[in-house]
Parts: C-alpha cells; structure tokens; sequence
C-alpha cells in the first residue's frame, strides 16, 4: 500500500512541477551548504593532521621562553630594499611573539617603517606602500636581539631516558643581498646530524635541483623553493648571507605550505602587518609554517653558520624523539626539569598537543559553518511546509475524493508526508551531487588560502547516508503538520471545496 | 437493505444552525433503483452522505445489511466506503493529474491491491462504461459524459453492493444523461442497490422507488413498476 501511496506521491510532485522544483530548490541550497562545508571542513581537519602525523606525534618541541630571545621564531619572508624591481615590501610569516610583545616596552613608538629603517645601506628609496606607522624599533629589537643559550642535547639525552633523539634547529632574521635584490630573510640553521634524525620535521627536505651540502667547509646554501624565486636564484648563483657570500648548491622542492605570500601578492604588506606579524604567532604556526615549510628560508649547516654568521639573533629550538611507549606527558615533565637543571628556559609542547588545539578550533569552526548551513536547511523545510500546507488547500477536493472512495485518514496523512519527504529526499540528493561537487572543485581554491596547499574534502558514508536520511526526515517533518489538517478533514466538506 | 431511523442532521453555516435532515426514517431495499427527489436544500445531498457514511447524523440510526453504520469508527467508516459504496458526484470528482485508467484503479490502489491487478480491473470496469479508448486520457481530455463514465467506473470497480450518485446527469445534455441513466440503470441487481439524488423529474421515471424530501423530511415515497 505503502508502495501506491509512494508513486501517487511521485505523480503529485510531477503533476505539480513548477511548484514542486522550487520548493526541492530550498532544501537542495540547505543541504548543498551543509554538505559543502562539513566535506571541505573533514577534509581541512584530515589535511592538517595529515601534515602532524608526517612530522611525527612522538615529537617534542621545545621551544625558549627567555624573554630577551626571537623565541618561537619562525620568520618567512623577505624584506626587500634597493633595486627590488616592483619597489614593494615583500613579507610572509613573522613569528617572534614574545620578543615583539616584550621589546614594545624599550622601542621607541611612531617612527615610519622603511628599509632602511632596518638598517640595509642598499636600500635608496623607501618603499610606496610601506607608509604605516609602526614602531620601527620594535623590529629591530625583535631581530638583532641576541639569542638565547640552547639546551644541550646530548645533556638532555642523558637527563630525560625517554627521549631517543634530540636537536637543535636554529632560525636567524639575516640581510640578503644577490646581484638583483636585498632584503632580509629567515635562515635556519640545521646541523647535518639534525636533518638526518629530523627529516621530516623540514618538510622532508627534498632537493629539487642541485645537491646536498657536500661539506662543512665551505658556505654552501640550499634556498626554499619560493625564496628561490624570489630571489631569482640558480644553482651556483652567489648570495650574500649578513655580508658574506655564500654559493647556492641545491633548491628544494616546494612543500604544499602555503605562507601570507599568497596575500600580499602584489608584493605588498604594509610595514604595520609586519609589526603586527611579529606579535600574532604562536606554538602552532611555529610548527605549521615555521619547521614544515621550507618554501620561505635559507638553508646553511649550523657547523658552518657557528662560524661565519655571527652577531645575529638565533632561535634556537630543540626538537626531541620520544621512544615508543612512552608517556609524553611524562615525558614532558622529565624535560621540564631537565630544561630547569641546564639553567635553561622553554616550553616543551609536543606534537599532539598542537595537533590537538588545531584540530579543536577547526572542528569549533565546522561547528560554526555547519550550524549557519543548518539554518538555511531549516528554512527550506519551512518552505516545504508553506508548499505542502497550501498543497493542502489546493486539494481539499482532491482529499475529499479520495476519502470518498475509501482512504482512511492514516492513508491521507501518509500520502502526504510521502509527498514532503520525497521532496526531502529529492533535495537532499540533488543537494548532496551538488555539495560534494562544489566541495571538490572548492578545496582547491580553498587550500592554499587555508594554509594547507591541496587538500581532498572527505564525503564519507556517514555523510552521504545522513544528508539522505535527514533530508528525508526533514521533508517528512515538515509535512506533518500540513498531513495531520488533511487527514482530518471532514470529506463532505472536502468535496464541497471549490 | 438501507435504513435509516429518524434521522436528524443539522450543521453549522457560518453562525446559522441548519437543519438538513429533521427526523427521517426510509427503508431502500437491495436490488432496487431508488431516487430521492426534492428541491434544493430539502437535504437529499446530506441523506446521500449520511448512506454512504461520508458522514454521521446528529442523531438517529443508519443501519446497512444488519450494521449499524453510526456507531462505526472513522477508519471502519473508510473500509465500508471501500467495499461496499460506490459514489458518483455530479461533478464527476476524478483527481485531475490521474489518467482515467488510473482513476478508476485508485479506490484499489488504496486497498492493498497491486498496481497490476488493479490497472486489469480498472480496465475491465472501463469497458463496462465504454472507454475502453480512453483509458490513458487525463480528465481534461474527457468530455462531460466520459468523466461521468469514468467516475461510474470507478464506482462499479470495488464490486461495490450500493452505488450512490449524487445529480449524476446534472452537469451533462439530455442524450448524453439519458445514457448514463441508462448504465446506472443496468447496474441493479439482486446484489446492488443504486440510489441516485435528484430534482430531475425525468429520472424518476425510470426509479423502482421514489422518495420526496421536502425540508428535511419525507414528504412522500411511492413505489413504482418500471421496465429497464
């Protein structure tokens, strides 16, 4: 029975087409947004804990907290002065938090950022749209503050039997200059023995064109893809490291990361954004941009930086292996009073825990997008309603009919929440094609502007079978109310309707 | 047999109470053609609906075969509309976007019957009325007599053993209701009953049994010897 009153419903939606499409048009932009989003918003959460899990959840990072250090710095970007074609400013990613938020207190505020204001002799003009006022002092403070003493490892080894492997990977703010350009731009510093116990914690570390380093000897550079060509550098190319000319032997290959660069394509970023940079970053964009993106720095070998590029501020992280089965919170403490022992400062955080606090404000985010798309879902089922109760009206007589010839109000009431769930369902399936397809053809103009390159929305089972499901309930719902008048109607009444 | 106990109907129209139906008693035999005549507003309508339990008297008993249709549920109302009456309205009343085939198989459809067997009676019942070219028009593509074939057809296609017909010939010209009369006629049997409420004099003729309704009372009935 249940079958017949299923495509007398079908004829009813058919027989009243027009009507019936714009009201499936309401639940199909719901569920199309509520499909878009949570696919997208799934695939975003897989993407980043994707790029967790290639650095490893049995990392610890332990980053300084010494107020006078560029502490938790990851700096991308170059600054560029002098003979820089476009004449603009040129920045990613500035992470030195605690040394911008503490060195406020000594600078001196109101000055006009520039080039030369950061002290590159290159620089003849400052740049158009570098205007902002910002506290010029404030970064240069945060740049040439001296570094804080890094933990010794091998020490920390032996302190904390929990950890299998440790390093240290410094960062340095340093003037470039090439034949073409001049600037500052982030150097790290990473000993051979680091990126070859920590390959994965710099994106891999995939030489693109050019080698290795092929000795400690001499100033051999290898250049992030996009400080490549930035720089418009080739392999064999010189560049000029704090003054010092280093020769680049390899380019790496560039890693899905994507930085602010992306925002300031017109090379612009005010020298306020810059300030501001230095004080937005935190523990997960140190790890996010700062160690997984290679695309924005220079490579030099810490056994040759040690030597020659001195006098510059370092951020010195310490990057640590824990061995399986071991408690990382225990773990933590251990390091805590080992960092203690050494006279040391820094705050150890591990992997999962970064992992956890992005994937908690990701999943707050989705919580977010889901429910304004469950609101537009809730308003096609109000338009359903408003459809299916003037559906009622509509066919009083077409109820009387039907009561006449024997429906009972069960089967009437039936045959009407048959007709609102079908255009549910129909909603929700066309909404469904449409979502994942807008979710596909989105993620890859959403990805880079997410921070997460190419991502794939995820739109598992349990979504397809959900939005099927709810769609249909959601029709059905609606219908009831207008069902439960039609079911009820008196059918000598109904027959005398006009 | 039908018989209905000192009936009373009343209902509201707007804010007036009328009353349609003020203490009628009737017995209609089985296996009789029998017209209720009266002008309009004698309630020969609300006595037909109150028959075929459309609906239920304000007081007073309708009794059908031995059952008493008043004390009935809604839902057992529905089931002994679907087995045992057949309505044909002057309106026709067949569902517009449902082909005639499909009109005709409805009141099956909603028992249980699968849509194969019902479409084959639907059929066979169109044959019986003649549309047997017609079964996949839209009511809209009918002629005034076709719909009203198509609706006797619908009302003949449940085997029904009382068929109700509210001016069935109201809506159509002369020849063209003479031949449904005729078809209505034919549908008497031992087993059928067909009452068909009219002011048309003319139908009269052809009636086994007559009753006129005047006010909401039986104003007189008469039987009559009549050939088909």
């Amino acid at each position: 029975m249940t079958f017949n009153l299923l495509k007398l419903a079908l004829k009813n939606i058919r027989s009243r087409r027009t009507r019936s499409w714009l009201t499936i048009l309401g639940v199909l932009v719901g569920v199309t947004a509520v499909v878009a989003l949570l696919s997208i918003g799934t695939g975003v959460q897989q993407a980043v804990l994707q790029q967790f899990e290639d650095i490893g959840y049995d990392i610890i990072l332990i980053a300084p907290t010494n107020p006078g250090s560029v502490a938790r710095g990851s700096m991308s970007g170059f600054v560029p002065g002098g003979s820089m074609p476009t004449g603009g400013l040129f920045a990613g990613r500035m992470a030195a938090q605690s040394a911008a938020q503490n060195s406020s207190s000594e600078g001196t505020s109101g000055g006009t950022f520039s080039p030369e204001n950061l002290g590159n002799p290159a620089t003849t003009e400052p740049a158009d749209n570098a205007t902002d006022e910002f506290d010029v002092e404030q970064l240069r403070a945060a740049i040439g503050r001296t570094a804080t003493p890094s933990l010794d490892t091998s020490l920390l080894l032996t302190q904390v039997p929990q950890l299998i492997e440790a390093g240290t990977l410094g960062t340095q703010i340093q003037p470039i200059e090439t034949e073409t350009t001049s600037g500052f731009l982030r150097v790290s510093t990473p000993s051979l023995d680091f990126l070859e116990a920590f390959p994965s914690v710099l994106g891999g570390f995939q030489i693109a064109s050019g080698t290795f380093f092929t000795n400690t000897t001499e100033n051999q550079v290898i250049v992030g893809a996009r400080s490549a060509d930035l720089l418009q550098m080739t392999i064999g190319d010189s560049i000029s490291i704090n003054n010092i000319p280093f020769t680049v032997v390899g380019i790496l290959e560039a890693s899905d990361q994507v930085t602010e660069e992306d925002e300031v394509s017109d090379g612009a970023l005010s020298g306020q954004g810059l300030a501001q940079n230095l004080g937005t970053a935190n523990s997960a964009d140190l790890v996010l941009s700062g160690l997984t993106n290679t695309d924005d720095s220079l490579f030099v070998l810490s056994e040759r930086a040690s030597e020659v590029l001195v006098g510059r501020a370092m951020s010195a992280v310490t990057i640590t292996r824990v061995e399986a089965g071991a408690s990382i919170s225990d773990t933590k403490d251990a390091i805590n009073v080992a960092i203690g022992l050494q006279g040391s400062s820094g705050n150890p955080i591990s992997i999962q825990e970064v992992a956890d606090e992005i994937q908690g404000t990701l999943s707050l985010i989705e919580t977010v997008l889901a429910s304004i798309a469950a609101v537009a879902l809730i308003v096609g089922g109000v338009g359903l309603m408003n459809t299916m109760y003037t559906a009622v009206l509509e066919r009083t007589r077409e109820i009387g009919i039907l009561k006449s010839v024997g429906a009972r109000d069960g089967q009437v009431m039936i045959l009407f929440l048959v007709d609102s769930g079908l255009m549910g369902f129909i909603g929700g399936v066309l909404g469904l094609v449409l979502g994942s397809t807008l979710s596909l053809l989105g993620s890859s103009l959403l990805g880079p502007s997410l921070g997460v390159g190419s991502f794939t929305p995820i739109i598992g089972g349990w979504l397809v079978s959900g939005v099927l499901v709810f769609s249909f309930i959601l029709g059905a719902l609606s219908g009831v109310w207008p069902a439960w008048r039609a079911s009820r109607l008196n059918p000598v009444d109904a027959l005398a309707a006009e | 047999m039908l018989a209905l106990h000192d009936v009373h109907k009343t209902f509201l129209m707007g804010e007036t109470q009328v009353h349609a139906l003020r203490g009628v008693s009737l017995e209609l035999p089985r296996g009789q053609f029998s017209v209720i005549m009266g002008h309009s507003g004698s309630g020969k309508s609300t006595l037909m609906h109150l028959a075929g339990s459309l609906d239920v008297p304000t007081s007073g008993r309708v009794e059908y075969g031995g059952l008493d249709l008043t004390t009935l549920t809604s839902r057992e109302r529905a089931e002994f509309r679907s087995s045992d009456v057949g309505f044909v309205f002057q309106k026709y009343n067949l569902v517009s976007n449902l082909t005639a085939m499909e009109n005709v198989a409805l009141p099956l459809l909603l028992r249980n019957v699968t849509t194969k067997q019902a479409n084959a009676q639907a059929r066979e019942a169109l044959e019986t009325v003649g549309l047997q070219d017609r079964v996949t028009h839209r009511p809209s593509k009918l002629s005034g007599g076709e719909q009203q074939r198509v609706a006797i057809a619908r009302a003949l296609v449940n085997d029904p053993t009382m068929i109700l017909a509210d001016e069935p010939t109201g809506n159509l010209d002369t020849a063209t209701g003479e031949r449904i009369l005729e078809l209505l006629g034919q549908l008497t049997s031992d087993e059928k009953m067909v009452l068909v409420v009219t002011h048309n004099p003319e139908i009269a003729e052809i009636a086994d049994l007559v009753v006129y309704l005047r006010d909401g009372k039986v104003e007189s009935q008469r039987f009559q010897e009549v050939t088909r």
